[in-house]
């Protein structure tokens, strides 16, 4: 249920503060149902920061968030997710030892019911779950393209990581996904299989997404909308058009010369 | 990687640091407040009784205090518990009393005599104990500098009870030290309390090793770079500082200290055993929790007080008690107030 | 890297594949069960034989026990506990209550007795104190203890590393001395004798099955009192390898390699971690009594951190997370401590049971600690994942990309 302006994740007035240092200030932010949204900047906008606030890893200074209706602000990260936000992380996080499949287990975690007297006896329910995590898990791997199911997550190739990444997030049936530099260290063509995957999580999914993204194309291909940040500040939003033109992005990206 | 930035113009944006209510004031100095507190009623309690602990605590608090500046000095530029540091300072111990011993000294030495042997001694005390450290980091924790920080605990766990075999082996019963200071003869009478030769002993020796080590770390060039070492590795490697090296003297000077606790301990205590150093290991590294790990003034305060609490514990409560006492401190500290007194504010709040 | 992988897994299959995996099973479970008779007619140079060596070997198979309680905490949650003797402990004292005449005045000094001998054969007079029957206690105190892991791990969820380690050693310590000061009262409150102090809780009721109230006689006939043991020991892994393929064994693998991931994933760190301290802590209950009643004796004594050091080398020395390494690792450490023992027992230091001459043996298990972390952290028999784990620097950098290194940018929180 999403409240009355049909914001999917309403944030508002978020800020967080590290001691001396304001990372994020005073960021309004909300991103609708089925959409593909964008948060750019320059490095050290606040990007990363602000996604941590949103997902319970940090406390926001000020500010809250509200996810489909229910106030989400400074709950657990477990919390975070079971309500149907999912993540990637800037710096891949996969349980490196564990296979593909296994690491898209971990990500159904919240979704399974298992209990420790059903695992010890297997009892018909466990068996059953496990089977259709499996189940799931290979569907996951393989709608985003990755074949090495029973590879070890460290051994797979960048691509392959950042793939898995996303099955694993999307492995909690989440309503929101969040993106962060998901075509970091990728080539032209592997960056535009993601933008193609990313629609295709919207439209058969209905998903929405929140991007984090410093590469331009995928950014003004995929978006419905744009938010920046520069300095832990919004200096900027509109479809991709009004912030290509935006002279104050212009101005944060390309320094107040031009 | 994200850094945070701050924005240039500033109208004060109102999300500043927040005000402090007066009740996370009261929490965050909670721990000062308890034990001031519990100080000051066992103070008024019984004056007399309670000050003799009081002076107990302090002077078996330099001890634990030399010995809880080693773990923070490690602590403090490789994150590491050295897990073997009680024995450290039980080798100084028993270095000592070799030496005096082979020397020939007893309790019957002249005074003149004993002071001059204290003197020789308590450099090699330091010299045996620091170089003892160094091996340790070279042979136990430097191989293991990038493993998860499991294996160098483990290591350190490993060379802790080797340490612990060769003193078993070394001594395998208790053994006295030559009373040199001629330990319990009054000095002089504060409030009705004897302060004893022991305690002038040991406030004499380790007040000028304390000065020395703060004005080593603070106004040295070593100590300069032992400070840029435990505040950032590679920019100190960057800034041309040999690692290694500086590691190595800190681990030194660590190990100095435990060696010289040591040898006051020997004649403080007058007994030594080979397992003396896991308990005062233990001791001495919740006083350095206490104090707020990787701070040096903070591991010397917190030598004091856990050297008043047990005093005060072994007097009120009872001896058996004691080390669950402190022992609950050290959780205590850790789970609430992991900083400790002097540390700054880890956790995010 | 995965070469590699694919070598070592080929060459173990060279053996392995002589039979489906399922007839080695079947091979070890039999030779397990028939084990006494073996022991029976051999007599070894060094490990000795009859009696002797199948008196050490229930010891060990108490301890397999307990290393695969604690592999389960350190090896697949990655929580490092220095500790795990207090769940011995408790678990002994549990039988040390429940099984003995420890509590004389109970009920009018007619004692409560539940499925065992009731009264004396000699006298014909009710025995006074508990006496509840062997097989109902292990499960009662691998509650109990299950319950103190709990109790003792919550406080240490927020803690690193070493920090964790230092606490769960405080714990170590402070729970055998609680127990050493309950002897007029627990801990001084109440007045009741909880643990004889010193001098410990003797003699412990032998075992009986729940159909009988004739009881084991060892250590004079000791085949029963193996094969109880034993059957414990596959219960333990029968538990172990059901929950390491299960939804949770995978949360704590992935608690152990990145809390923060596991907590975006969904997973409930808070519980994980308790849950993992929980049945942990239940194996060491779960053993303590079966240890408690074949020594016939409970006795702060045999509770030391030197018992948690050698049982957290079982775990690291078998290789963390792989079940039969641990158990390979629980038998080579107690033939090292047991058979090494006479051999530098030249300084006995205290005479008692086995942990008491410790300090000798404790060199040499420093000494392997050493060699073992600095050469191979992994353990004779890692788990594939271990080996990857702690290898990991060196293979830094054959990873690719920039984006795979770790800035510690993220704070955990719990709640």
């Amino acid at each position: 249920m999403s409240d009355s302006n049909g914001a999917l994740l309403e944030a508002s007035n978020v800020s967080k503060v590290f001691g001396g240092l304001v990372a994020v200030n005073d960021v309004n932010f909300s991103v609708p149902e089925r959409g593909i949204v964008s948060l750019i900047g320059p490095n050290g906008a606040g990007k990363t920061t602000f996604f941590n606030c949103m997902t319970g890893l940090y406390r926001p200074t000020t500010g809250k968030v509200i996810f489909d209706g229910r106030d989400i602000t400074a709950k657990r990260p477990d919390l975070v997710t079971k309500a149907g936000v999912a993540r990637t992380f800037q710096n891949i996080k996969l349980f490196r030892t564990m296979t593909a499949l296994e690491n898209v287990q971990v990500g159904m975690h919240s979704r399974m019911k298992a209990r420790v007297t059903g695992m010890v006896l297997h009892t018909p329910f466990v068996k059953r779950e496990e089977k259709a995590s499996i189940e799931k898990g290979r569907e996951l791997l393989n709608f985003v393209g990755l074949k090495r199911h029973g590879e070890l997550a460290m051994n797979l190739p960048y691509g392959d990581q950042r793939r898995l990444e996303i099955a694993r997030a999307l492995a909690s049936d989440p309503k929101l996904l969040l993106l962060d530099e998901p075509t970091a260290g990728m080539n032209p063509q592997e960056s535009e299989e993601l933008r193609q995957l990313m629609e295709k999580l919207r439209t058969e999914r209905a998903l929405s997404i929140l991007l984090i993204e410093h590469d331009m194309k995928v950014v003004m291909n995929v978006s419905d909308y744009i938010t920046v940040l520069d300095h832990g500040e919004k200096i900027a939003e509109g479809n991709p058009q009004q912030v290509r033109e935006h002279p104050r992005v212009i101005e944060a990206y390309l320094g107040s010369q031009a | 990687m994200e850094a945070a930035s701050i924005p240039e113009q500033q109208p004060e944006p109102e999300a500043r640091t927040p005000r402090r209510s007066p009740g996370a004031y009261v929490w965050d100095n909670i721990l000062p407040f308890l034990l001031g507190a519990f100080l000051l009623y066992f103070l008024v309690h019984d004056f007399n009784r309670s000050f003799d602990d009081l002076k107990t605590g302090l002077s078996n608090g330099t001890i634990w205090a030399l010995i809880a500046l080693g773990y923070t000095l490690v602590y403090g530029i490789i994150e590491l518990i050295n897990f073997a540091h009680g024995e450290v300072f039980m080798i100084g111990s028993f270095v000592s009393v070799s030496v005096w011993q082979a020397l020939g000294l007893t309790d019957t030495t002249a005074a003149g005599v004993g002071i001059l042997c204290i003197i020789a001694v308590l450099p090699i005390a330091m010299l045996a104990s620091g170089s003892l450290n160094v091996m340790i980091e070279r042979v136990a924790y430097r191989p293991l500098r990038n493993a998860p920080k499991l294996a160098p605990l483990i290591t350190a766990i490993g060379m802790s009870f080797i340490l612990q075999n060769v003193g078993l082996l070394w001594r395998p019963t208790p053994d006295s030290a030559p009373d040199l200071i001629r330990s319990q003869a009054n000095y002089f009478t504060v409030f009705n309390t004897g302060i004893e030769h022991s305690d002038v002993f040991a406030v004499v020796v380790t007040v000028p090793l304390l000065v020395a080590l703060l004005w080593f770390v603070g106004r040295t060039k070593y100590g300069k770079a032992m400070r840029a070492t435990a505040q950032d590795m590679d920019a100190a490697r960057l800034m041309g500082i040999n690692v290694d090296r500086t590691i190595s003297l800190t681990f030194a000077l660590g190990g100095m200290l435990a060696g010289a606790a040591g040898l006051i301990y020997a004649l403080y205590n007058g007994v030594i055993k080979f397992n003396q150093g896991f308990t005062a290991g233990l001791i001495a590294f919740t006083a350095a929790v206490m104090g707020g790990i990787g701070n040096l003034k903070g591991a010397v305060v917190g030598g004091l007080i856990i050297g008043v609490i047990q005093a005060l514990s072994d007097d009120y409560a009872q001896p058996v008690w004691t080390p669950a006492i402190v022992f609950a401190i050290l959780i205590l500290v850790m789970v609430f107030r992991p900083q400790g007194l002097f540390g700054e504010e880890t956790r995010e709040g | 890297m995965s070469a590699a992988l694919a070598t070592f897994r080929g060459n173990m299959r060279t053996v392995r594949g002589a039979m489906p995996s399922w007839a080695w099973g079947a091979v070890l479970i039999a030779l397990a069960i028939l084990y006494p008779y073996i022991t029976d007619n051999i007599n070894l140079p060094i490990l000795g034989g009859h009696d002797d060596l199948l008196d050490a070997s229930i010891q060990t198979l108490g301890y397999i026990i307990m290393a695969l309680g604690l592999n389960i905490v350190v090896g697949m949650a990655g929580l490092l506990d220095l500790g795990y003797v207090a769940f011995y402990a408790i678990g002994a004292f549990v039988i040390g209550w429940l099984g003995s005449q420890q509590f004389p005045d109970i009920n009018n000094s007619k004692g409560i007795h539940f499925l065992v001998q009731s009264k004396s054969a000699i006298s014909h007079q009710p025995i006074p104190g508990i006496h509840i029957n062997f097989f109902f206690v292990i499960f009662i105190a691998a509650a109990f203890t299950a319950i103190w892991g709990i109790i003792l791990g919550a406080p240490t969820l927020r803690l690193r590393g070493d920090y964790l380690a230092i606490v769960t050693l405080a714990f170590g310590e402070i729970v055998p001395r609680i127990f050493e000061n309950s002897q007029s009262g627990f801990f001084g409150i109440g007045s009741i004798d909880f643990s004889n102090g010193r001098q410990g809780i003797t003699p412990i009721d032998k075992i009986n099955f729940p159909w009988t109230t004739d009881t084991f006689k060892y250590p004079l006939e000791l085949k029963p009192a193996y094969w109880v043991a034993l059957g414990m020991v596959f219960f333990t892994i029968f538990i172990n390898r059901r929950l390491r393929d299960s939804r949770l064994g995978r949360a704590w693998i992935a608690v152990r390699e990145d809390e923060v991931a596991a907590a975006a994933m969904g997973v409930n760190l808070v519980r994980t971690k308790l849950m993992a301290y929980a049945i942990g802590a239940a194996f060491g209950g779960f053993a303590g009594v079966f240890l408690g009643t074949y020594n016939n004796t409970v006795n702060v004594d045999q509770f030391e951190f030197g018992f948690s050091v050698f049982i957290l080398c079982m775990v690291i020395i078998g290789g963390m997370g792989n079940i039969s390494g641990v158990i390979l690792g629980a038998i080579f450490l107690s033939l090292v401590n047991r058979d090494l023992l006479p051999q530098l027992n030249t300084y006995p230091e205290k005479i008692g049971l086995n942990f008491d001459v410790t300090s000798i043996n404790f060199g040499i298990f420093g000494f392997l600690l050493l060699v073992m972390m600095v050469l191979r952290p992994e353990g004779f028999l890692p788990s594939t994942r271990r080996k990857l784990e702690l290898h990991e620097s060196e293979l830094e950098d054959e990873v690719v990309a920039g984006g795979a290194m770790e800035p510690q940018l993220y704070e955990v929180r719990h709640e």
